[in-house]
Parts: structure tokens; sequence; C-alpha cells
């Protein structure tokens, strides 16, 4: 596991700017392309979460998860809250959601994720097919259930379903190869 | 201790998963907020933290770099940041803080002070400029009120009828604060004694005839330039910002010959 950068970030080490932007510049960047209208908001969104991650840098702790999960945790919460601003107008009813393409999210290798994403992946491929669909639809391309609903077929209350039983799948999997790691080593 | 036995707990996951994917709505986030405190804390950032996973899992960071530009303006803003945590450690300690710290430990600990402050100061970049200390004020207080405005109106620039090549960025403005930002990229530096920028905003109580005046500005870099705007009258309700190019000082009315850029809102 890599030496945790934010400890040295709240301490006032310059040089560990450096080495947080290098290790999550990417990821950051990566979640606010894909959950930003524009490229224009995502630049905007991603100053101020690393403005949250200097200031909150202190409250990360290693046993709650990894440093890459605690980044991406405050990322979303920015992105979603700016999201939510944005969506004060509702959302045009004429987007013929069957007519876009959305490409699967490609898994990053094993060896460059931290446990938590490992531990992610091997849950994911636990789920079924219209369950892993509806969360890359949701999670991955920041899609409203409403639209997720058009672009499927499915009825709403069906989309809220699917998400909810495929997160609380992931939850309990996750959970299990976390207590099991913890006491005897076991990779999941 | 088990949420699923609890009154409650069925709509308490709904809402968890909607806030942390959608976000909620307003009913929603008092529903939410009334809800919490009956809630089992540990449980509460379980699905946070396996959607969070799942973005780590999925993030595109390798293929996707954070590009130089922006890096270089975090990093600007972080060395900020930590100077102002300094400062404000060494100006303002707690009373806590104050307690335990002897008098003849004083004399090491400004010693101390000194030397993270010196340092900090050698590593924020070109801080000897001073028009860039403007430029990162502007930034700062920019991102401020993107963070704080509820009525933000944001609008990216789109080319004019004399469009300038490259040119792009966006509008912020807050009708409730009258303040608001411009931000340039690829907008072509400009000789302040030949000619200036100068920004128009067209209110839908006003006449088209006679927008705004939003104030004269200078772009004095090919890099990220960000301006306050300077509306000269009360701006109601914008549905329309526009940059024309005019003589040294700007003008009171323009012959909107030379408009290179136009952000309409919707």
């Amino acid at each position: 596991m890599p030496v945790p950068i934010l400890p040295r970030v709240a301490r006032g080490e310059t040089n560990a700017i450096d080495d947080c932007l290098d290790r999550y510049g990417g990821l950051v960047w990566s979640l606010a392309c894909r959950l930003s209208p524009s490229s224009s908001d995502a630049e905007d969104a991603v100053q101020e979460i690393f403005v949250d991650l200097w200031r909150n840098a202190s409250r990360f702790r290693e046993d709650m998860g990894t440093e890459a999960t605690f980044v991406s945790t405050l990322a979303r919460r920015r992105l979603i809250d700016r999201q939510r601003k944005l969506r004060r107008h509702p959302e045009p009813l004429s987007i013929d959601e069957t007519g876009v393409e959305y490409a699967a999210p490609q898994a990053s290798s094993h060896m460059e994720l931290a446990e938590d994403g490992v531990r992610a992946t091997t849950c994911l491929e636990k789920l079924r097919q219209n369950e892993r669909e509806t969360l890359e639809l949701s999670i991955y391309h920041g899609l409203t259930q409403t639209r997720i609903a058009d672009r499927t077929g499915v009825p709403l209350g069906t989309v809220k379903t699917l998400i909810r039983r495929a997160l609380t799948q992931l939850r309990n999997c996750m959970q299990v190869g976390s207590r099991l790691h913890a006491e005897g080593g076991v990779q999941l | 201790m088990s949420i699923s036995g609890m009154p409650d707990a069925d709509r308490w996951e709904e809402l968890q998963i909607t806030r942390l994917l959608f976000g909620l709505t307003l009913e929603e986030q008092a529903e939410f907020d009334e809800l919490a405190p009956k809630m089992p804390a540990e449980k509460s950032e379980l699905f946070e933290q396996v959607v969070a996973s799942i973005d780590v899992a999925w993030s595109d960071s390798k293929s996707m770099p954070l590009p130089d530009h922006l890096r270089k303006t975090i990093r600007s803003r972080a060395m900020e940041e930590l100077t102002t945590q300094a400062l404000q450690s060494v100006d303002k300690p707690t009373v806590a803080n104050a307690a335990v710290v002897r008098s003849s430990k004083l004399p090491w600990i400004v010693a101390a002070a000194c030397m993270v402050i010196t340092v900090l100061t050698l590593f924020s970049p070109r801080q000897e400029e001073p028009g860039k200390a403007v430029v990162r004020n502007a930034a700062q207080q920019r991102a401020k009120l993107i963070s704080t405005a509820r009525d933000l109106v944001q609008v990216n620039w789109n080319d004019g009828p004399t469009p300038i090549s490259g040119a792009e960025g966006d509008v912020v403005w807050s009708p409730l604060l009258q303040q608001g930002f411009m931000r340039f990229r690829g907008l072509t530096m400009n000789v302040p004694t030949e000619q200036q920028y100068q920004l128009w905003i067209f209110d839908k109580n006003q006449s088209d005839k006679t927008p705004i005046d939003g104030g004269v500005f200078d772009i004095t870099s090919d890099q990220e330039v960000i301006v306050p705007i300077q509306a000269k009258l009360r701006v109601q309700d914008a549905y329309l910002f526009a940059v024309t190019i005019e003589k040294p000082g700007g003008v009171v009315v323009s012959s909107r010959e030379r408009m290179p850029l136009l952000a309409t809102v919707n």
C-alpha cells in the first residue's frame, strides 16, 4: 500500500502538494470530467476539490479506508453538490437517450489499484449484468435516474431498485472481503 | 446495530443512495436531516465508501492526466492555502495552545515559524510579480463566489460577430450579490494605449440599445486571465454578456463593430 500523502499535506509540507497532484490529479480530473456538464465546469470543480482536500487533509485516517477512497469521497461530494446546483432548471425532455453511446468503464489493473479499488472490482464482477449496467450509467456516466430509465427502457421504480440492490450487494461483499483480509490476509 | 428492523430504514437507505449519486432536492434534504440523528452513524458512510471505491476502480487516471495549466493553478492556490494556514497559526494561537507554550520555548517557535514562512515564500511561484497576486486573488474570489452564491449564472463564451480564433472561457454572475467574473483563455493580449476590451451586460429590463457597461479591461497574459465584472448599473436579469474592442478608456455607447465574444444566458 502506498505511503499516505495527506498527513504531510496536513503538516504543511509544500512538497507534498506535488506528490498529491501526481498521485490523485488524474483520479480527480477523470471524475470531474465525467460528472461535469462542460470542461470549464470540470476545471472549476477540480480546483474546489483540491482546496477541500488541503483543508480536510487532517481528517484522513488510515484505519477508515485507503487514501484514494478518501480523495474520491471528497471529490464526489463536491461534484454532486455542483450538479445539484446546476440542476435548478428541469432537464430537457427531448434527450433521446436510446441514441447516445455510453462506453463501459475500463477497470484499472489490480497492480495500479489501492486495496479498496481491488475489492470493488472483484465484487462488481459478481453483480448481474443489468445491475452493473445501471450502476455504470449512474456512477460512471453521472446520468440521473430518469435518464437511465429513458436509456434502458426500464421503469423508473425498477431503476431505483436495481441501483439499491446492486449497492447493497457491493456493500456486503466488500465488508466480507475487508473482514477476511483483516483477519487472515485473504485477497479478494 | 442493524438498521434493517428500524422504521424508516428503507427510506433512509434510499435517501442515502440518492444523495450520493444524484443529489437531494430541498424536500429530500429536509427528510434526510430529520432521519439522520435516528440512524446509527457507523452505517451511514458505508454506501459512500462503496461508491468511492468504485470511482477509484473505474477512474481513467492514467489516460486522463491533470492538464498542466490546471495543475499550475491548483498548486498556486495550495501554496496560498498553506501559507495562510501557517500565518494564522502564528498570529492566532488558540487558548489551549497558548496555555501549554512555555515562555522559554517562544524564541524557538518564532524562529521555526519564520523559517516555515520563508520556505513557503521561496516555493511560492513568482510572488514578486504584483500582477500575479491580483490574478490569484481574482481566482480565489471567483472560486468563493461559485461555491457560495445560490443564484449563480454560469455561461461559456462563444464566438461573436468578429471572433478571435481560440478564445474561450466563461462568465459567472450572481444577481443577488451583484458580483461576477469573466474568465478568458486564448484571448489576444491588447496594448492598453491603443485599444481595450469592454464588457456589456444586456438586461431584460433594459433596452438592448443601451446595455449596461460592465467595465473596461486588459488581457495581459496568454494564460488564463480572470477579470472582475464592474457593472456600472444594477443588473436585474442579464440575458447576454458581450465583449467589444474599444478605444483606450472604453466608450459610453459601443458601435459594436468589433465584438469577439458573446455569452448567452439560457
